[in-house]
């Protein structure tokens, strides 16, 4: 909010405390202020006249002037002015020699050969708000009445410029400081300082019966109150009021219009005043349960729903409860009699209502914060001695009031030794005491006890927590000492899934991955092309953005894109890894893609070149699942058969733990690459769910190995689609319990090898746990394999 | 005799003469073979008479022994040199680049992440976990924050359908742990994770970002505590020396509230460009557990009390690291990844 220093210092002694000291208090007290905005900014100013104007020979816009600021005749200055508006006989501000301005230092120095010293000011060239000028004021100097005094020197003072302005940021609990009164109050605390408001409550008692009458058909009108003014006379409003209003950001309009958003401002209370003779009955009906459609003030039409809270007269809707007036029953000009409405609605309703209508008026905004009970007397009764005072109002009706007067005080009790258990501190009572006093609590102590009573507009104040925060506050934070809890011992440990995704990031480091963290809002197009995607994609009720309208699916894309961005930036070799949860409407999962977009290791000066193929990822998902535990039979490495969409139809395979599918990995399919501009690109995404929750094979010792091993390497000739696995698969059967280990070394398709074939060289090792195997053991072992595969497999023993 | 004098100088001189391995061993033969000069003198022993056999033999003897010890040692040293001389032709050039065995990287918030986790397992917490897909109900209600609260204008959510949301803040995950624990203190935890904002993306607003929150929940826990556990967390986070300042603040979900700032570790306090001449960066949000929400969730708030805290690690990552965009982060290139190859 917009705090003006010099409408606060009307309530608050402000003596001795500048306007930065009091931001400073106030940040430390919880009211941050966020900036701090003289309303005008100059020194060495004056008022002057225009004496004489005329053109300037070497121009055709600048004027010199004679102007005067005093009666003497060095009073008498001669100043170049550009502004088009600059003419003899105007009162002026002038800028003297060596005057401090936003723009600069005014200099004594000819323009174009003139002797110019000083400047005839605009306001925004004195750091004025342009957004409070008019178009004229922007245009050109500052055109000063008549009877303006030439030669007085406070001139901000003459203006009511003689402001400064504080930036308040109000957190939502304390949204009772948007009312002067209650800020006054606070930094009353604050300060420790008496705060004074116009005595004026008993007001609202003022006037004779009449025959108006209010009522509340809906629960979200708790309380109405309402007054007839017989008669007020509209005009000008006086400068300090209209002073104040444009300090909080408002524009004046009329005296009557102006007062009720004066006390709107001073009290929280947001007012309508109604012009009488526009109502069609002296009657007013608050309703929840009207449908229609209401034009409002500029033409717009508003589709009013049921539970929004209308005002009625006689039967017709006239207003949106709290939002917005209707045009008919407007003041204006020539209004005589008004009917003040001072009502408490629903926040929550009213914020709905404003949001859906996207109407958020000064008035809606401060209802859908919330606003306090006593808000309503309060701002009737200052209504009445302000229009009393400066709309020459009379003829007051009594005040009349629908639905429940809701004014009893809160208590709210707590005691020292809680407060500072809470607290961890060991403030004396007379501290607390002292500090609850200024607040307007009006402490009550009874030993260790405190019994508060807290004013109405301190709604935030509910329970004894809420007494500590204040008393923290405003002693002080800065007294609060650092200790460590004081509690049993606990473990601090990770769970195993916890440890598991570690053990991931280390065994993807280790190869040379770099982790990416992408976005998890994605496109329809994405979701469209999702890899094994959970079922039902979760759409948001709102995007904000067509790009991210869904949460993800599956991690393919975003993955891809992080490469394409990547290749396009010149990056090369870009290996990556993500770990992140992906989403359907009935579940989560979570994933872990791989990335391999070229080498995973490359170095020509050392002939080192590890390709991120087929084969790289099989190592490191092979690599990843040993880390967990997981190696060996229980994985299985099938035929991709689920998804030819995203993968090379041969060159992808599916990956199993047990029965249960981890997921697929392999080259992208070319076709689908080339969507993200890719070359060979090799991917893997995986349920991480799956590994997480795997159970692990324990870590055992076996003796090491006493009896030496003997190798041999044969090479067979087999057809071409014969998979290596079940070549070392009929090894290992007829090898028994001697083959120790088998290698594949080398595979060749070509001359001397007949067409459709394929040459395997691999190498087996013997070995017995017990004894060093003789020579005719290891021959007739080796005889066996060679026939099982002949028999098998139709291999022949290349010669 | 004199012959075998002769023929020993003849054969030490030819030893030392002998330049390489190959030489001293026509040496050896020379000398020493079955036809050599030595075992020739060996053969003149028959001529002799026989008194003087045993004389000349020994002397023949000491000869050869002589020689062939001459010829150890030479040996040993051409075999040092010529070892010498094969190292030196294998000399290569250090100056060249190892084989480029490079490791990967964590990403940048994941550093972050984990290095909070590990300070907080250190103090004996915990670490939670829960869905990005949250229930209005976690997300808020149990956070004391009602619909139609003004707070939750603080937080503009993205909402799946009335009661699901993308969560706005890792406390969420702090409410369903308190629900869990059935009114059971001590409670000792922190929630990492990603969180969700209606925010238009720019250098410092992402709709996604990272949090982490600590929760502690037992008897007699008080602000003093929060502040010395914060305190600690500055220390191993931005260096040794660091104060923490409370300012009053609001949350719905704690009573009192506060703002955390730590004093710059870049100026020491002193005032620069990264804490605007201030002294103090505001790093996090922190507060005692509203009674309210302890009570909703089960637990007696005449008996425990809380404290509770949230870091951005975004937040934490750009000051500690100087970064100036947080589209860093969700941009990966992989010439900002690269920065990050080790803890700091």
């Amino acid at each position: 909010m917009k705090l003006s220093y010099k409408w606060l210092s009307e309530y608050v002694d402000m003596n001795g405390i500048t306007p930065q000291e009091l931001a400073d208090k106030m940040t430390t007290a919880g009211l941050e202020v966020e900036g701090i905005e003289p309303m005008a900014q100059g020194t060495n100013l004056v008022i002057g006249e225009v004496m004489e104007c005329w053109n300037h020979p070497d121009s055709d816009h600048l004027h010199v002037t004679k102007t005067r600021i005093g009666d003497k005749p060095e009073d008498v200055y001669q100043i170049v002015c550009g502004a088009p508006n600059c003419r003899k006989g105007l009162k002026v501000i002038v800028a003297l020699p060596g005057a401090e301005l936003p723009g600069g230092t005014i200099g004594n120095k000819p323009v174009r050969g003139q002797d110019s010293s000083g400047m005839l000011c605009a306001l925004f060239e004195l750091g004025v708000d342009k957004k409070v000028l008019s178009e004229a004021q922007l245009a050109g100097i500052e055109e000063l009445p008549a009877d303006a005094p030439v030669g007085e020197r406070d001139v901000f003072g003459y203006l009511g410029l003689d402001d400064t302005i504080l930036d308040v940021s109000l957190t939502p609990n304390r949204a009772d400081c948007s009312a002067m009164w209650n800020m006054a109050k606070e930094v009353g605390a604050i300060l420790h300082r008496e705060v004074k408001w116009p005595d004026c409550m008993d007001r609202i008692n003022d006037g004779t019966e009449g025959t108006f009458k209010v009522a509340s058909e809906t629960e979200k009108c708790p309380a109405f109150t309402g007054k007839v003014v017989g008669h007020v006379k509209v005009g000008p409003s006086p400068k300090w009021m209209k002073d104040y209003l444009q300090a909080a950001g408002m524009n004046s309009i009329n005296n009557v219009v102006d007062i009720s958003n004066f006390v709107m401002l001073e009290t929280g209370q947001p007012l309508h005043f109604y012009n009488l003779a526009k109502l069609p009955a002296h009657e007013i009906t608050v309703r929840d349960d009207i449908e229609m459609k209401m034009t409002a003030l500029d033409g717009v039409e508003f589709d009013i729903k049921k539970g929004d809270i209308v005002i009625t007269t006689g039967g017709e809707p006239t207003g949106i409860a709290g939002i917005m007036g209707g045009e008919e029953s407007m003041i204006d000009e020539n209004t005589e009699a008004i009917f003040i409405e001072a009502a408490n609605f629903d926040y929550a309703s009213v914020r709905r209502t404003s949001i859906r209508l996207n109407l958020l008026t000064e008035a809606a905004q401060r209802f859908a914060k919330g606003v306090e009970p006593m808000a309503m007397e309060k701002a009737v009764a200052r209504s009445v001695e302000l229009l009393e005072k400066y709309a020459d109002a009379s003829g007051f009706e009594k005040t009349v009031f629908c639905g429940a007067k809701n004014t009893e005080e809160r208590i709210v009790k707590e005691t020292l030794t809680h407060c500072n258990d809470l607290l961890g501190t060991q403030f004396t009572m007379d501290q607390v005491a002292e500090t609850l006093k200024w607040l307007d609590f009006r402490p009550e102590i009874s030993g260790d006890e405190i019994t508060c009573h807290i004013p109405t507009y301190r709604t935030d104040i509910e329970r004894p927590a809420d007494i500590d925060e204040e008393v923290i506050r405003l002693i002080g934070f800065d007294t609060l000492p650092s200790t460590l809890p004081y509690m049993s011992a606990t473990v601090g440990r990770m769970s195993a899934a916890q440890n598991l995704r570690r053990v991931t990031r280390d065994v993807m480091m280790s190869f040379g991955l770099n982790e990416i963290v992408t976005y998890t809002l994605v496109s329809q197009e994405y979701i469209d092309n999702a890899f094994l995607p959970l079922e039902n994609p979760i759409a948001l009720a709102m995007p904000m953005s067509e790009a991210r309208k869904y949460i993800r699916s599956s991690l393919i894309n975003s993955v891809l894109e992080c490469v394409q961005y990547n290749e396009a930036h010149q990056n090369t070799d870009n290996c990556f890894y993500e770990i992140s949860k992906v989403y359907g409407k009935d579940r989560e999962e979570e994933r872990l893609a791989v990335v391999l977009a070229g080498s995973l290791m490359k170095d020509r000066l050392h002939g080192i070149d590890t390709k991120g193929d087929f084969y790289a990822m099989k190592g490191i998902l092979n690599a990843l699942l040993d880390r967990f535990g997981l190696g060996g039979t229980r994985v299985h490495i099938n035929e991709n058969k689920i998804d030819t969409v995203h993968f090379h139809p041969y060159r992808s395979a599916e990956i199993f733990l047990g029965n249960q599918r981890l997921g697929v990995f392999g080259e992208l399919h070319p076709d689908y690459a080339e969507r993200f501009d890719l070359k060979r690109t090799v991917y893997a995404e995986i349920n991480l769910d799956l590994l997480l929750s795997a159970k692990a094979s324990h870590v055992k010792f076996t003796a090491l190995d006493r009896y030496p091993a003997v190798s041999r390497d044969i090479a067979i000739v087999v057809e071409r689609e014969t998979p290596a696995q079940k070549i070392l698969d009929v090894i290992r059967r007829a090898g028994k319990k001697l083959v120790r280990n088998m290698e594949v070394f080398d595979i060749y398709e070509g001359e001397h090898i007949g067409e459709g074939k394929k040459s395997v060289a691999l190498s087996i090792t013997y070995q017995a746990p017990d004894h060093t195997l003789k020579d005719d053991e290891i021959t007739s072992a080796h005889e066996a394999i060679l026939n099982e595969l002949k028999k098998q497999l139709n291999a022949e023993l290349r010669g | 005799m004199d012959k075998i004098k002769e023929v020993q100088e003849e054969a030490l001189r030819a030893i030392q003469e002998a330049s390489d391995l190959d030489a001293l061993l026509q040496v050896r033969i020379r000398y020493l073979g079955k036809k050599g000069s030595i075992q020739a003198l060996m053969g003149e022993m028959k001529s002799l008479p026989k008194e003087e056999k045993p004389a000349f033999g020994q002397k023949v003897n000491t000869c050869k022994q002589e020689v062939t010890a001459a010829l150890e040692e030479r040996q040993k040293e051409l075999q040092k040199k010529a070892v010498a001389e094969r190292l030196e032709k294998e000399k290569i050039d250090i100056t060249l680049s190892g084989d480029r065995l490079t490791l990967g990287t964590t990403h940048p918030l994941i550093m972050i992440q984990q290095e909070i986790e590990d300070l907080f397992l250190g103090m004996g917490y915990k670490i939670a976990e829960g869905p990005e897909v949250e229930q209005d109900f976690y997300n808020f209600e149990l956070a004391n924050i009602p619909k139609d609260h003004p707070a939750r204008d603080m937080q503009d959510t993205f909402y799946i359908d009335p009661n699901t949301l993308l969560r706005t803040h890792t406390t969420a995950m702090q409410m369903r742990e308190l629900e869990k624990a059935k009114g059971e203190t001590p409670i000792k935890l922190i929630c990492p994770g990603k969180v969700y904002r209606r925010d238009d993306d720019d250098a410092t607003h992402s709709h996604q970002f990272m949090q982490c929150e600590g929760l502690v929940v037992g008897e007699h826990i008080t602000l003093a505590d929060l502040k010395g556990t914060l305190e600690f967390m500055a220390n191993r986070m931005f260096g040794e020396g660091r104060k923490i300042r409370f300012r009053p603040s609001y949350f719905p979900f704690t009573e009192p509230s506060v703002e955390v700032d730590v004093s710059c570790p870049f100026c020491n306090g002193k005032g620069c460009s990264v804490c605007k001449g201030s002294g103090w960066i505001e790093i996090l949000g922190a507060g005692m557990v509203h009674p309210h929400v302890l009570e909703m969730n089960g637990f007696d708030s005449e008996k425990c009390s809380g404290f509770a805290f949230g870091v951005g690690l975004e937040r934490v990552a750009m000051l500690k690291y100087g970064i100036d965009d947080i589209r860093n982060f969700y941009i990966n290139d992989v010439r900002f990844l690269k920065m990050f190859d080790r803890f700091d």
